[in-house]
């Protein structure tokens, strides 16, 4: 991972030394992430309940103020569009994009991490070499990249952080696979006459999981941040609402309407924060604290 | 705070706005010399950095917003006299339409030195408006030759009829004149000419810091004299809406024009004592908003579909919305501002949910699973906030009446690749410009049988024998009045017809501190030379 210069590890250690600071980290820490966070997913899959209708409507009058209107408990933007009801349906799109990313991100990273260190020889040395090259690239300006070529829709975002961040996943996967395919285990499976493909995917990978447990966490949370960045470059679906968009939309009125800035600003911070402290609860339970 | 304001922001920031063009008015009036103080550098903002700065080749505002001042055209627009000389000092075309003769100002020289002729408007005319230059084309495009009896005159003349109407209202955005000497015989596209302009204007490029700025010096040869009164204009690159109100207040900038600071912001902004929000300065040049219809597409070929789409936009809703009242509802495709064309009573469409409704149950597009009739694919132009909010309105509006629309995205070169080259759309929102005459930038947006790819024209796939008769017929009408009414009947079939739908016309707004002088006192005061703007001393 030291080859990693750019953002990813400093913006972890930030973020893990403000949750020390907060006395955050270890279990409780954990509970209470895991907690925010389910209480998120929760609000997203009622939105329609929630908050019924299209959040990207018109329903009152342009820049009601917050906690002055009971109906729009925390206001509406310059075109009337009601800002709760955007934070409600914002968190399924962050939480569904962001996990959707995530999961591509180790997915790939996984077969990859696998197929180079299970195989060995050529085969490693050229998706190693495609992983760095992968790596010289900032994740973000990756993702922008592709998402410019590909069109700005929900998918083609998933599509654009899932291969614009695994290359952490593959890197760990192949070091753990290299660890474990000479162990007693893996000799006896090749023994017993198992296809290779089998042996790396049912017998050392299960075994290198545990680590990549570790890395969930920093991987959603870095899938919702790319998300909302890109969304607040008008690069995500304009069909959906999302709370970069918000952030972004809201920018033009920093002086005059602050909270529309500021509300879907803390509902980014809170998700992330959330997701990395369920993340090192879950690897703290597991035992992993040392892996990273 | 402003949010209490928001509730009839039009007449609040409206009537402050008149307020502050009056007090404007007032004080550029018929000054005494003594009255202006020379010199000092006027700072505004600017929001795009064109790479060419030649106005004859790119007649667009961003071009003419620093070019303007350096190149001049024939004539400018004017609010008393409708056109003031420039360049000519009088012009007149012949009955048969065939002539058009312009006598030049004497004693004009080029920044380099070198004298201003009839030979460089030749030239101008012949290799660059009409073989070049986006709207020349149009207008030019019966242009055979420009004849130069002598240094001081210059004789258009046409192979078909072309109204002086016409002509008169097309020179101050298309006839910006180039100096032959230093451009006969090069490749005008590739000239290093268009970064580095030459003219007759007040201004000289002295400096561009591409990312920073452009530095205007005073042409301290420029023909009229004791002008211009200002010694520097700097432009500051700044493409941050919030940095540039910033700016405003602080004194970093004294200006910003083309309406660069958010909407939302004016009314603060107005509220400083020493910033006004101007909004006058741009009647020539009006913006309008367009929802426009592929007629490709089965349902919109319907005009039964676009009209009931005419019929779910509340076009009042957007202008106090989107346009903070900073707008007015259209009634079709010249705006009110227009003057003598405009024509007010078309076939109007007003807002009405249930006959739109109606007419679509009427016309068999029954609702299918969850309410939806049928389905489109909506392009908002990117470059304007007001065209992306339009879009999410009309999405909006369209779900009521039970067309699902969805938005699609794409930078600027791809919007415009999508939309005008490869009609890969249903609707689009655009916002194609008024430039003073229906011939010259609206005539185009109705006319058939374009080739794809021509942008900010009939890309609809809509081709209308009446229309196109109409056109030609405006096209070679002498008799301004006559004019006139064929354009009133161009109107009226545009709006029976609603190959696109008119929503909305804007004129930018300008902020400007208070010691800035002579701002918006003409209807292209943006792109025009700025040749009388000077700065009040603190006081």
């Amino acid at each position: 991972m030291q080859r990693r210069g750019h953002e990813a590890p400093a913006a972890r250690a930030r973020r893990v030394m403000i949750a020390r600071r907060l006395r955050l980290t270890g279990p409780g820490g954990g509970a209470l992430g895991a907690t925010v966070l389910l209480c998120l997913v929760v609000v997203g899959a009622l939105a329609p309940w929630l908050a019924p209708g299209d959040p990207l409507d018109m329903v009152a009058r342009p820049l009601t103020a917050p906690f002055t209107d009971p109906r729009f408990p925390l206001g509406t933007d310059q075109l009337g569009r009601n800002v709760l009801a955007g934070l409600i349906h914002g968190a399924r799109v962050s939480i569904t994009v962001g996990g959707a990313a995530a999961a591509a991100a180790i997915g790939v990273g996984m077969v990859i991490g696998t197929c180079a260190g299970f195989a060995g020889g050529r085969l490693d040395e050229a998706l190693m070499r495609v992983t760095e090259a992968f790596q010289t690239v900032p994740t973000f300006l990756l993702a922008l990249a592709l998402v410019s070529v590909l069109g700005a829709s929900a998918a083609n975002v998933v599509i654009a952080i899932g291969l614009s961040s695994w290359p952490p996943t593959a890197r760990l996967v192949r070091a753990e696979v290299l660890r474990l395919r000479g162990a007693d285990y893996v000799d006896a499976a090749r023994v017993a006459g198992r296809a290779p493909l089998a042996i790396a995917f049912f017998e050392v990978l299960p075994g290198a999981l545990q680590p990549v447990v570790a890395l969930i966490g920093i991987t959603v949370g870095e899938a919702i941040l790319v998300e909302s960045a890109l969304a607040f470059l008008g690069l995500s679906d304009p069909n959906l609402i999302s709370w970069g968009g918000m952030v972004a939309n809201g920018r033009a009125l920093l002086r005059s309407a602050a909270y529309l800035v500021i509300f879907p600003g803390i509902a980014i911070a809170i998700a992330v924060l959330a997701v990395t402290l369920a993340g090192d609860g879950l690897a703290a339970r597991l035992g992993l604290t040392g892996v990273r | 705070m402003t949010f209490n304001l928001c509730l009839f922001p039009r007449r609040a920031l409206l009537l402050s706005g008149v307020a502050a063009f009056a007090t404007g008015l007032a004080a550029t009036g018929p000054a005494l010399a003594q009255d202006i103080a020379m010199g000092g550098t006027l700072t505004v903002a600017a929001d795009t950095e064109p790479r060419s700065l030649n106005p004859a080749i790119v007649a667009s505002n961003g071009v003419f917003y620093v070019a303007s001042k350096i190149v001049e055209p024939l004539a400018e627009m004017d609010y008393e006299t409708g056109l003031r000389p420039l360049l000519a000092e009088s012009w007149e075309g012949s009955e048969d339409g065939l002539t058009f003769t312009v006598t030049l100002r004497e004693g004009v020289t080029w920044s380099d030195g070198a004298p201003f002729t009839s030979a460089d408007v030749a030239f101008s005319a012949m290799q660059v408006w009409k073989p070049l230059q986006n709207i020349g084309r149009q207008i030019f495009a019966n242009l055979e030759a420009v004849e130069t009896p002598d240094d001081l005159t210059a004789v258009f003349t046409f192979s078909e009829p072309t109204p002086a109407q016409l002509i008169e209202n097309a020179m101050p955005a298309v006839t910006a004149v180039l100096p032959r000497h230093l451009l006969e015989g090069q490749d005008l596209g590739e000239a290093e000419y268009n970064a580095a302009p030459v003219g007759t204007g007040p201004f000289v490029l002295a400096e561009h810091k591409p990312g920073e700025f452009y530095r205007l010096t005073k042409n301290e040869t420029y023909w009229d004299d004791g002008k211009p009164y200002l010694d520097q204009i700097l432009y500051r690159v700044m493409p941050d809406a919030g940095a540039k109100a910033a700016g405003l207040e602080t004194g970093d900038i004294q200006l910003t024009a083309f309406s660069a600071v958010p909407l939302t912001d004016m009314a603060r902004l107005d509220a400083l004592d020493d910033v006004s929000v101007i909004p006058g300065g741009y009647e020539g040049i009006t913006y309008n908003i367009t929802v426009d219809f592929n007629h490709r597409t089965e349902e919109l070929s319907d005009p039964v579909v676009r009209k009931a789409i005419a019929h779910a936009i509340d076009r009042d809703f957007l202008v106090d919305v989107v346009f903070l009242g900073y707008a007015t509802a259209a009634t079709g495709p010249v705006p009110p501002t227009a003057g003598d064309f405009y024509k007010a009573d078309t076939p109007a469409y007003e807002f009405d949910v249930d006959k739109a409704n109606a007419m679509l149950d009427e016309a068999g597009y029954a609702r299918g699973d969850g309410d939806t009739r049928f389905s489109l694919r909506l392009r908002p132009a990117p470059w304007f906030q007001q065209t992306r909010d339009t879009g999410d309105y009309v999405r909006q509006a369209l779900a009521k009446i039970g067309i699902d629309v969805e938005i699609v995205t794409a930078d600027p070169g791809g919007h415009i690749a999508a939309v005008y080259t490869d009609h890969d759309f249903d609707l689009a929102i655009g916002s194609p410009v008024w430039r003073n005459d229906p011939a010259i930038s609206t005539t185009i947006l109705y006319q058939g049988g374009l080739p794809a790819g021509q942008p900010f024209a009939n890309q609809w796939g809509y081709d209308s024998a009446a229309m196109n008769d109409i056109i030609a017929r405006g096209q070679t009408t002498m008799d301004s009045g006559e004019r006139i009414e064929v354009y009133n009947a161009f109107q009226d079939l545009a709006m029976e017809d609603l190959p696109i739908l008119f929503l909305t016309h804007f004129t930018f707004i300008t902020v400007a501190r208070d010691e800035v002088q002579n701002v918006a006192n003409n209807p292209r005061w943006a792109t025009s030379s700025w040749a009388d703007t000077w700065i009040a001393p603190a006081e």
